[in-house]
């Protein structure tokens, strides 16, 4: 039986699974950049064939990162409710704006055609698969080697005087306090709860109930938040972290060729799923 | 004294995260029996399934497999009344001074009896008793401000807060860590009176050796995920080889009694308080009760 | 010899409101000598955590002046210079990790003084080896122990050989065995050669060092060996401090047997104590 209380569970992003695998031993940087280049080209790609071999693909990833798919899934979980309201919304008023194709339905303002059915599968299928990029992308790469890819894609940017060391330190240091914050929550909640607390069981229409109810934890994990934030300021200004310094860097990545490969047959995929008329 | 048994867990299992990755089995197959009015420690490495045992005193953790019984109430149960569970067991965590949300002392330990749904009075009555049991004066303080107490005092709040419930049993995940020497005295001493005068059961999580003898009854050792050793104070400091193979740590004075034991003095190893072992040591000397010096 | 750090009648408060201010440190003043093992101890609340901030420049006085390795630390273009000579250890162990691999976080502070990379992997080779983490080096930190990742600390603080460490209530958090780990390291560190400062409310810590610096409502109330602190019961009990069970037992057993020595700090010199005592007193019998 799990445990009302099991929030890290569902959290994927920030959790780094070693397993060894081929993706995860992949040059960081070609990963990041295959990685989104893909979830782009899926972003721009409205066929149901198209995004058929999108999820395909994003399944094989998981097989051969050897992730089991089911904990990718499990992070889609907590998004269903809002793909579901999604897809009905879309399909109640996007019929007119994508009216094309057989009429199916008309009852006043609202037209449900073939043409607005595609959109709405196309875009739940593809909020899976996006969510199923990024997890792989997550779990099979570390936090650390995630920012010196994020730093060294984004290097040509300091030509414009753009803070690339900052930012990329920024977005390490949130996506690894992630899993911390979910245990504080849970531990935050439990803690509650064991005073009394309960969370969720309020009717879902009476807002302010539900969000008062919230407040015994919200108000501690600010303060923790913040007193986290001070103790890790004052940790890395002791270390001698000064922002705008030139740093010099441990881990330097070099792309075998092997990482060229696949950096060609992922801009390939790509370039397929934009450009190819699927039938679909 | 000892009543019946009011906590009764056996061959309890449980693993997190089950299914993913992660997965981890905290428990594998404890057991143990708390009887009324009893104050009981549970000691054993971090990682040893301390808090996952804790969390299902109160139903936070449901068990995955095995029996947990507490207070009549059967946890593998589905249906299960679970407000009642946790108005009977009080679970104050690690640091409970963190989970203070409110802007005055009187407002936080009230939050539990409002969500009771007690009358105002009957939730005036049990704060004032709350603060009384911890040693906080209900007519001075319940107007202060929480932010701007001390350490000591923002934990006897917290744990005002819980026994606000009322509880039968009271449990504490390492309730002195990171207070100094007086507030850790105090908070000792009220929960001693708390397990001793007002009759609640006490469990407690410790790493503090000294505090374990004081404060208890029986005490359970955990490791790897089981309950490894049970006993007195006593039973378990005198047993070296058992405290050697699980590392657990003895009181300082047990400590240097038994180096005296191996060196040949007639010493009781049991006697844990300062003054006991001041009181062995002066028998020593004065009796010269000595098989054999030194080696 | 040349102190690593000098504090010249410092004083600090916080600032609650416009009007209000807090004074936290009165007029303190010490010196800090190469190769020494000191602790900084007072009860929660006595302004030590504030002072163990003031030595590394993380602070800097409100009057008064703090110097290391003869910089000032107002003068903010030597705060580098500063912190490179000073490193610090805190109390939270989860929060002083920057980096999601052991051997990454240990180089953080080597990458931000712009350290080659050659040389960085045998200094973290050597951080590692000294706390006997070298095995944990490709692992994400969050697995770790309490103890252990306080161990990484120390690493990424010692990889960029400082003169001295401070570690601030670095022990509180942790378990007696974690915390027994951490102080053979600060042992270890120091019979090679560092300054070692701990910053603790901990007596039976204290008394590990070679001197003891004693801390309440912003001032020094005693500064000498930790035998000659001891002394002073009554004071240490007035502070709200806890004095070692050896000498609390040494200081009963002495009331009954004048020729007991009360001045015993740790378990081998009780041994030792009363194998003398036994000795002469079956010598009498004889």
């Amino acid at each position: 039986m799990a445990s009302e209380f099991e929030l890290s569970r569902n959290i994927t992003i920030g959790q780094y699974v070693p397993t060894g695998s081929f993706i995860h031993r992949l040059d960081p940087r070609i990963k990041l950049l295959v990685f989104t280049i893909l979830v782009l080209a899926i972003a721009l790609n409205t066929s149901y064939v198209g995004n058929a071999l999108g999820l395909l693909l994003s399944i094989y990833l998981f097989w051969v990162s050897k992730i089991p798919v089911s904990y990718g899934l499990s992070g889609i979980k907590p998004a269903i409710p809002f793909i579901i309201i999604l897809a009905v919304l879309q399909l109640i008023f996007q019929g007119n704006v994508f009216s094309g194709g057989t009429v199916f339905f008309e009852y006043g303002f609202i037209l449900i055609t073939s043409e607005s059915i595609r959109l709405v599968i196309v875009s739940a299928v593809r909020f899976v698969e996006i969510i199923l990029l990024s997890s792989v992308l997550t779990l099979s790469t570390s936090t650390t080697e995630l920012t010196h890819a994020i730093q060294s894609l984004l290097s040509p940017l300091k030509k414009i005087k753009f803070p690339v060391h900052e930012i990329s330190l920024i977005i390490t240091i949130a996506i690894r306090f992630v899993p911390t914050f979910a245990i504080e929550m849970e531990k935050m909640m439990k803690a509650q709860a064991s005073r009394g607390a309960d969370f969720g069981s309020g009717e879902w229409w009476r807002i302010i109930q539900r969000t008062k109810d919230m407040l015994p934890i919200i108000i501690p994990l600010f303060n923790i938040a913040l007193s986290r934030a001070e103790d890790l300021i004052l940790a890395m200004e002791s270390r001698c972290y000064t922002p705008g310094n030139e740093r010099s860097a441990y881990s330097v990545y070099k792309a075998l060729v092997g990482d060229y490969i696949v950096l060609i047959i992922g801009l390939l995929l790509s370039l397929l799923l934009l450009f190819y008329p699927f039938p679909y | 004294m000892r009543g019946k048994p009011i906590i009764e867990i056996e061959n309890l299992f449980h693993t997190y995260m089950k299914g993913t990755p992660m997965e981890h089995v905290a428990l594998k197959g404890t057991n143990m029996v708390v009887n009324e009015g009893e104050c009981i420690a549970i000691i054993g490495h971090t990682g040893s399934g301390k808090s996952t045992l804790i969390q299902h005193f109160n139903g936070l953790i449901r068990p995955d497999s095995g029996k947990v019984i507490i207070d009549g109430i059967d946890l593998s149960k589905k249906r299960i009344d679970i407000k009642a569970l946790r108005r009977n067991v009080g679970l104050v965590f690690q640091n409970p001074e963190d989970q203070i949300f409110e802007k005055l002392i009187g407002d936080d330990i009230s939050y539990g009896p409002f969500k009771l749904g007690l009358p105002i009075k009957e939730v005036r009555e049990r704060v004032k008793w709350a603060m009384n049991m911890v040693g906080l004066n209900f007519e001075e303080m319940k107007d202060r401000q929480t932010f701007a107490l001390s350490g000591g005092q923002k934990r006897k709040v917290a744990l005002a807060g819980i026994l606000a419930l009322k509880p039968k049993i009271l449990v504490l995940d390492e309730p002195t860590a990171g207070l100094d020497p007086k507030s850790r005295n105090e908070l000792l001493d009220k929960i001693k009176s708390l397990n001793k005068i007002e009759n609640l059961t006490v469990i407690f999580v410790s790493h503090n050796m000294e505090e374990v003898a004081y404060l208890a009854d029986r005490v359970y050792v955990m490791a790897n995920g089981k309950d490894v050793l049970s006993g007195t104070p006593i039973d378990i400091f005198t047993d070296k080889e058992k405290l050697q193979r699980y590392q657990i740590g003895t009181p300082e004075t047990v400590q240097a009694l038994y180096r005296l034991k191996d060196l040949g003095y007639n010493v009781d190893t049991s006697a844990f308080t300062i003054s006991e072992a001041a009181d062995e040591i002066i028998k020593v000397l004065t009796n010269g009760e000595v098989e054999n010096h030194g080696k | 010899m040349e102190p690593i750090i000098a504090l010249e009648n410092v004083s600090f408060s916080y600032k609650i409101n416009e009007t209000h201010e807090v004074s936290v440190l009165k007029d303190v003043s010490f010196s800090i000598f190469p190769g020494e093992y000191v602790a900084i101890i007072g009860h929660n609340g006595s302004g030590k955590s504030t002072l163990s901030k003031h030595l590394n420049g993380l602070l800097t006085p409100g009057s008064g002046d703090v110097w290391v390795r003869g910089h000032n630390t107002k003068d903010a273009s030597r705060k580098l210079d500063i912190r490179k000579a000073v490193g610090m250890v805190f109390q939270h162990p989860d929060n002083q990790i920057v980096a999601t691999i052991v051997e990454e976080d240990v180089a953080f502070g080597l990458e931000n003084i712009g350290v080659p990379r050659e040389e960085m992997k045998q200094k973290i080779d050597e951080a590692l080896e000294v706390v006997k983490m070298s095995e944990f080096r490709k692992r994400p930190p969050h697995h770790l122990s309490g103890g252990q990742k306080q161990r990484v600390a120390i690493a990424g603080v010692l990889a960029m050989q400082p003169d001295c460490i401070v570690f601030d209530e670095s022990t509180s958090m942790l378990d007696t065995f974690g915390r027994n780990e951490v102080l053979q390291v600060m042992r270890k560190m120091n019979t090679m050669g560092m300054t070692i400062i701990t910053v603790t409310h901990r007596m039976s810590e204290a008394a590990e060092a070679d001197r003891i610096i004693v801390v309440e409502d912003g001032k020094i109330v005693m500064d000498g060996k930790p035998r000659d602190i001891f002394k002073h019961k009554e004071v240490l009990m007035e502070l709200q401090l806890d004095i070692p069970a050896v000498s609390q037992i040494a200081e009963m057993v002495h009331i009954q047997i004048p020729n007991f020595s009360k001045e015993l700090i740790q378990e081998e010199e009780l041994i030792n104590e009363i194998k003398r005592v036994s000795k002469a007193r079956s010598g009498e019998v004889v």
